[in-house]
């Protein structure tokens, strides 16, 4: 098992508890979707995994050891990397620049401008602006360039929250055929979209989140397929056949 | 009204004021901290540089290689005490406000514990001194302070520009949860950037020592006189600190000839009323997203 989460709970300063008890596991190489309606804390479950908020309560293993609590350049160390939902660019420096702070913690620099020149012949179109202040590219630019940055470090894991959020139709097709390519490269991905339908097709597996518990789980087709799922998650009464 | 004679002396006076406001605006751009306790930290170098002037004779540049360190020490030092408490606070800026306003009256009361009230200044041989081009003059002790604080200034650039820990800062200031995600240990990175900014608060109490006179209460001045510098820049803007600077201490110069010297410090108070009316964001600064 990468990663297993178990009886976790979790919320911001003295609020309440937005993930409640929470238990999923998720298998190497294979791409997860998670999906719930708004408040569903989704995100707060990529958060919780990545770092950037403490668990209160339970434990998350990551290849057998606990990793839970740990910071998120020591989760980053260990290959856990998140690709969150708020705008998280360094929008006054270059692209260059933004790929280059995604190598960070690779002390050997000789490897980075080496992973830079893969990243720039996978992405020609950040080649082309490699000097531009990344604040200036298009929203699917930006999004196109967040993937890259966290390519730069080659995570086991990714999380990549909301990736067509704010996009037009265009370019969140382009971002999906992206996450494809990421999914072919072998690294295991876990998303969270707000497009279900788009976001189960690229799955293999997929969690229902409802109030910050599991609510199911199962195959992505399957749980496309489930007339409840589509009527309490996606708005879509179940079809009479 | 000699306008090269006041732009001369407002400029090199300028490049004192930036380096002070640097420190000031290289804490709020990285760690949103509104330091009011920047001013005396100035003041506890200046005591620093006026004891080993008067106890061992060390000219005020020699004892920035004693103050500056000093104060990155105890800068850090206090980061790492006193401000991981107001993390995860949704009000961390005001909070910061109250705390380093209570470090400043806590360090005020010791500084006139040990050094009384008493207006101290070093007096190396060159702060009375002058350059003479044909009718205008150079103040010697002025123009030191202004070359060093432009070999400062273009180190600290060097430092964000073109080092890792300078990266680190760069992404910090510009997107904290950003810099988490690619793994920046951004509590690391405050502290040091903590540390730099007092050290840069180091080499202007160096400097203040021997070009203006200084008592422990005399902080309240100065941070009012930075705040409006940063201010007018565009808070957590290093590159509008520098122009803020040079700006004001011009036409601070321009105010003192033509109303008085005791107009001189009313020309940063007012400024700073004018830029929060007219450009709260200041020249440099981003608009804050509503």
């Amino acid at each position: 098992m990468l990663l297993e989460l178990d009886n976790v709970s979790a919320g911001y300063g003295g609020g309440p508890d937005i993930v409640d008890e929470l238990s999923l596991e998720v298998e190497e190489g294979r791409t997860y979707c998670m999906i719930g309606p708004n408040g569903a804390g989704k995100s707060t479950v990529l958060k919780l995994i990545g770092g950037i908020l403490a668990p209160r309560s339970g434990s998350i293993g990551f290849h057998g050891h606990e990793v839970g609590g740990l910071r998120p350049d020591q989760l980053l160390q260990r290959g856990i990397c998140l690709v969150p939902q708020d705008p998280s660019l360094f929008t006054k420096m270059s692209v260059r620049k933004n790929l280059m702070m995604g190598a960070y913690l690779e002390s050997d620099r000789s490897v980075a401008r080496d992973r830079l020149d893969e990243i720039f012949s996978m992405f020609p179109i950040l080649a082309d602006k490699e000097r531009q202040p990344a604040g200036t590219l298009s929203g699917g630019q930006q999004q196109i360039l967040l993937l890259a940055r966290a390519l730069m470090i080659r995570p086991a894991f990714m999380m990549i929250d909301e990736p067509s959020l704010g996009l037009a139709p265009q370019a969140a097709d382009q971002v999906f055929e992206i996450i494809a390519e990421l999914k072919s490269l072998g690294i295991t991905l876990l998303l969270v979209e707000q497009s279900v339908e788009r976001g189960l097709a690229v799955s293999d597996w997929a969690f229902v989140l409802d109030l910050g518990q599991k609510r199911f789980e199962g195959p992505s087709d399957q749980i496309l397929a489930d007339p409840r799922i589509r009527e309490l998650y996606m708005g879509k009464a179940p079809t009479v056949e | 009204m000699n306008i090269p004679q006041t732009l001369i002396l407002g400029l090199v006076l300028g490049g004192v004021y930036a380096l002070m406001a640097s420190g000031v605006t290289l804490l709020f751009g990285v760690m949103r901290i509104v330091n009011l306790a920047h001013g005396v930290f100035m003041l506890l170098a200046a005591y620093g540089a006026f004891f080993l002037f008067t106890e061992w004779g060390f000219d005020p540049f020699l004892s920035l290689i004693v103050t500056m360190p000093s104060m990155f020490i105890f800068g850090m030092v206090i980061h790492r005490f006193l401000f991981p408490r107001l993390e995860g606070s949704d009000r961390y800026s005001e909070m910061t406000v109250l705390l380093t306003f209570g470090l400043a009256l806590v360090l005020e009361g010791l500084l006139g514990f040990f050094f009384t009230g008493i207006f101290r200044s070093t007096s190396p041989a060159y702060a009375t001194e002058s350059i003479l081009l044909g009718d205008l003059f150079i103040p010697k002790g002025q123009l030191y302070g202004a070359v060093a604080s432009v070999v400062l200034l273009l180190a600290l650039g060097a430092l964000l520009g073109y080092t890792k820990i300078g990266h680190a800062i760069q992404a910090t200031s510009q997107n904290r949860t950003a810099a988490q995600t690619v793994g920046v240990n951004v509590s690391r990175v405050s502290t040091f950037a903590f540390g730099v900014g007092m050290a840069l608060a180091g080499a202007a109490g160096s400097l203040m020592s021997y070009l203006f006179t200084f008592f422990p209460g005399q902080h309240w001045q100065w941070i009012a006189i930075l705040l409006s510098l940063i201010v007018l820049g565009g808070m957590g803007s290093i590159r509008g600190a520098i122009v803020g600077a040079l700006l004001l201490a011009v036409l601070a110069g321009f105010v003192s000839n033509a109303f008085g010297a005791t107009w001189s410090p009313m020309t940063f108070y007012l400024a700073l009323f004018v830029i929060l009316l007219i450009r709260p964001e200041g020249l440099f600064g981003e608009k804050e997203a509503v």
